[in-house]
């Protein structure tokens, strides 16, 4: 049985699939987090959970809401299950009437009863079942109260809705649909009623489909006819919003019925928030809560967490694979591969998990709380004078994680041309795969202000975003058009498990990809090292690595690191940034007591390393990354683009920061 | 006019028609419409967008869309 988990954004709809198919899917609480469909199965095995994203109408705005009307358009589903805030009955209800009408079997979830309560909002959920003629089940999805029950009842009840038509949308529209049935009854499975309003609403989705089924003109004469009849109803509005409005009755109706209310207590929620988005509090909070994120990631906890792991790869770690390789006389081949291959380069990254799982903490907390959405409403003003919108900052915030989720992400950015935009400009964000690079080198130069040169990367990255999106606006993708209405969450305070659990659906796959990725990629380096034009174990600089390294390296001589070692893992940074790190380990191989940090200090002045780290946080988004934009913007032509434009700022800033700093003396 | 209210003043939607149709629809999907009340809970410094409440929950809206809404304040 397939049952789709459908309902308003905030609604808690992702915490209630984790209750019901006890596997881990992400959790968030701004509008729109899910960016993909999700599959879980449910705990007692009756079937698989489908997760839309929200949507507070079947008729879509965003790509994002588009996912789930062609979902119903396209895909079979056995029933719908339908989660309502109890705090939002009224707007909650228009999904609810739209996914009656089409007359699956349907149940729902009414969740937040908790939070409404504080409102002094009480529902009353058999009253509400009786109307709607659905199953009507209290849940509380945060804490899973209630979750056994509803399974109980998806598994066993027959759910088909009693009450077959809820509102009555008048006279002649009811004639129209009457008309359209005529003309495609029988062409197809859905339901014609729930067809054929949401083709006066003006759905596209809806209207291509029943175009393709139908005759287009015929279909279209009917719509006119019936707008011409409701004209002097109408009275300037739209057809659509003429629907809205009999929805509208029906459900001030239906509230009016199930819903009492009493004196309600100021939630604490706006407590906060006339701190949080405090007229001017709202940007100092927030750079300061960025500030504290780093220094936590990089000096107080997450660096001597990461010497700690640092010491035991290359301690108890490496001599244990030393005496394994020993007592069953491996050959000097394997021996080197084990312990120069893949021990430094998959150990060299393995190292950086602890500050990176405390940065996915950082986002996962972000998100979780609410604060996602603030800072899209503290940030717009700058972001509207650069030609996006406030809500392009929470795909770039979650693009400091992986730029991957980052640009699909942004798909819940309304206007074509500023999705388009943020889908360029989310990998000059700094993801976390970058952050071992930094951590190495600030470690190795800069020792005494770590945090501080790594924010100062961070936020070059966010001032080069914004300064291109403003040259691209004012010339590749020029339009007036532009859309902020965001929705504001009431805080929410994240759980600790829910928490953890996001920030290890997160982290774990820069794990896996040290497993996989980063271990084929480090034994294939290391080959390179080790075979040369003249054979085997040769000194790595006649490798044919330093050979390709040798071919590039001029290009960057002027920006300072003109090596064949900076060259090869700038090479090998293509695939995944944090091979950058394992290459290195590999090349600077340092056995015994030596650092790599130490090591690098013959390689590098503090300058040219800080102008390799600029290149790092710029010069071409990763595979993964790259395979997403051409996913997402369908385009070979801007995927191109968004490699090639990323190389040229990359090497002009890098050129400007080196040459500067040696005009003025620095090192 | 929506522009004369400050922050922490009530209002109630009478016209909302000269707003752009996209901040129309959204509006209209978060619920808020012709008739709602609406109380202002905040405006961003430098012309940045207003966060205002309505029947129990927050929107943030740009300030030059806001000041198309015609309310009456109550």
């Amino acid at each position: 049985m397939e049952i789709a988990l459908i309902g308003n954004p905030n609604t808690g709809k992702t915490s209630l699939f984790n209750n019901l198919t006890g596997s881990y899917e992400y959790v968030g609480n701004w509008s729109g987090v899910t960016v993909e469909k999700k599959v879980g199965v449910f705990k007692n095995n009756i079937g698989q959970l489908i997760d839309l994203p929200g949507v507070y109408t079947l008729n879509p705005l965003s790509k994002d809401e588009g996912v789930v009307t062609s979902f119903f358009l396209t895909e079979s589903v056995d029933r719908l299950l339908n989660i309502l805030d109890a705090s939002q009955l009224e707007r909650n209800l228009h999904l609810t009437l739209q996914l009656l009408e089409f007359e699956k079997p349907a149940l729902i979830g009414l969740n937040m009863i908790d939070v409404a309560n504080k409102r002094g909002i009480h529902v009353d959920a058999p009253k509400l079942a009786k109307v709607l003629g659905v199953p009507v089940m209290p849940v509380v999805a945060r804490s899973g109260q209630g979750c056994d029950k509803l399974v109980d009842v998806i598994s066993t009840k027959s759910i088909q809705p009693a009450n077959k038509h809820l509102v009555y949308y008048g006279k002649e529209v009811e004639e129209a649909i009457t008309a359209i049935t005529g003309e495609i009854s029988r062409k197809t499975s859905h339901s014609i009623r729930f067809l054929a309003i949401q083709y006066f609403e003006g759905n596209q989705y809806v209207q291509n489909y029943v175009n393709s089924i139908s005759n287009p003109q015929r279909i279209n004469d009917i719509v006119r006819n019936l707008e011409n009849k409701l004209q002097a109803r109408l009275a300037g509005k739209s057809l659509s919003n003429f629907i809205y409005l009999k929805r509208k009755e029906v459900i001030e109706k239906i509230v009016a019925e199930v819903a009492r209310k009493s004196d309600s207590v100021i939630p604490l929620s706006e407590k906060i928030d006339s701190i949080i988005s405090n007229r001017f509090l709202g940007m100092p909070i927030f750079l300061l809560l960025m500030y504290f994120m780093f220094m936590l990631t990089f000096d107080w906890l997450g660096t001597p967490l990461s010497n700690v792991l640092d010491a035991l790869l290359t301690g108890p770690v490496t001599s244990g694979f030393e005496a394994v390789l020993s007592t069953i006389h491996a050959s000097n081949f394997i021996h080197d591969l084990i312990i120069e291959g893949l021990v430094a380069g998959v150990g060299g990254v393995l190292v950086f998990v602890p500050q990176i799982f405390i940065l996915f903490f950082f986002i996962s907390l972000l998100e979780d709380s609410g604060y996602m959405a603030r800072v899209a409403l503290v940030m717009d003003r700058i972001m509207e004078s650069v030609g996006l919108n406030g809500k392009a900052f929470i795909p770039m915030m979650i693009g400091f994680g992986c730029n991957v989720p980052g640009i699909m992400a942004a798909r819940t950015i309304e206007t074509p041309r500023e999705r388009l935009l943020t889908i360029l400009l989310t990998p000059l964000m700094s993801c976390s795969a970058r952050l071992p690079v930094y951590a190495l080198f600030v470690g190795a130069f800069f020792a005494g202000h770590k945090a501080f040169i790594v924010l100062s990367l961070y936020v070059l990255g966010i001032v080069v975003a914004l300064t291109l999106a403003k040259v691209f606006s004012k010339t590749l993708l020029k339009s007036e058009t532009s859309l902020f209405v965001i929705e504001l969450p009431p805080y929410r305070l994240p759980q600790f498990q829910s928490l953890w659990r996001s920030t290890w659906d997160k982290g774990k796959g820069f794990v896996r990809k040290a497993g996989t990725f980063i271990f084929a990629g480090s034994v294939f380096i290391w080959l390179l090292s080790y075979a040369g034009p003249n054979g085997l174990k040769v000194d790595m600089d006649h490798s044919y690595l330093a050979a390709v390294g040798n071919i590039i390296a001029p290009i960057f001589d002027p920006i300072g690191f003109g090596t064949w070692q900076a060259s090869a893992s700038l090479i090998t940074g293509f695939l995944a940034k944090e091979a950058i790190i394992s290459t290195m380990n590999i090349i600077y191989f340092v056995p015994n007591d030596a650092s790599l940090q130490g090591l690098l200090a013959n390689y590098y002045t503090p300058l040219a390393a800080y102008s390799f780290m600029v290149f790092i946080l710029l010069y071409i988004p990763c595979l993964a990354t790259t395979a997403t934009i051409y996913k997402e913007t369908g385009s070979k032509k801007w995927t191109a683009f968004s490699m090639i434009y990323a190389f040229v700022i990359a090497y002009v800033l890098s050129l400007v920061i080196y040459q500067g700093g040696k005009l003025f003396g620095l090192m | 006019m929506f522009g004369s209210l400050k922050t922490g003043d009530k209002g109630k939607i009478i016209d909302l028609s000269h707003v752009g149709h996209l901040v129309q629809r959204r509006l209209l999907d978060l619920g808020i419409t012709e008739g709602s009340e609406v109380c202002v809970k905040c405006v961003m410094p430098f012309g940045g967008p207003v966060m205002i409440e309505s029947c129990g929950q927050c929107v943030g809206i740009r300030r030059k869309e806001a000041v198309q809404i015609e309310v009456e304040r109550i």
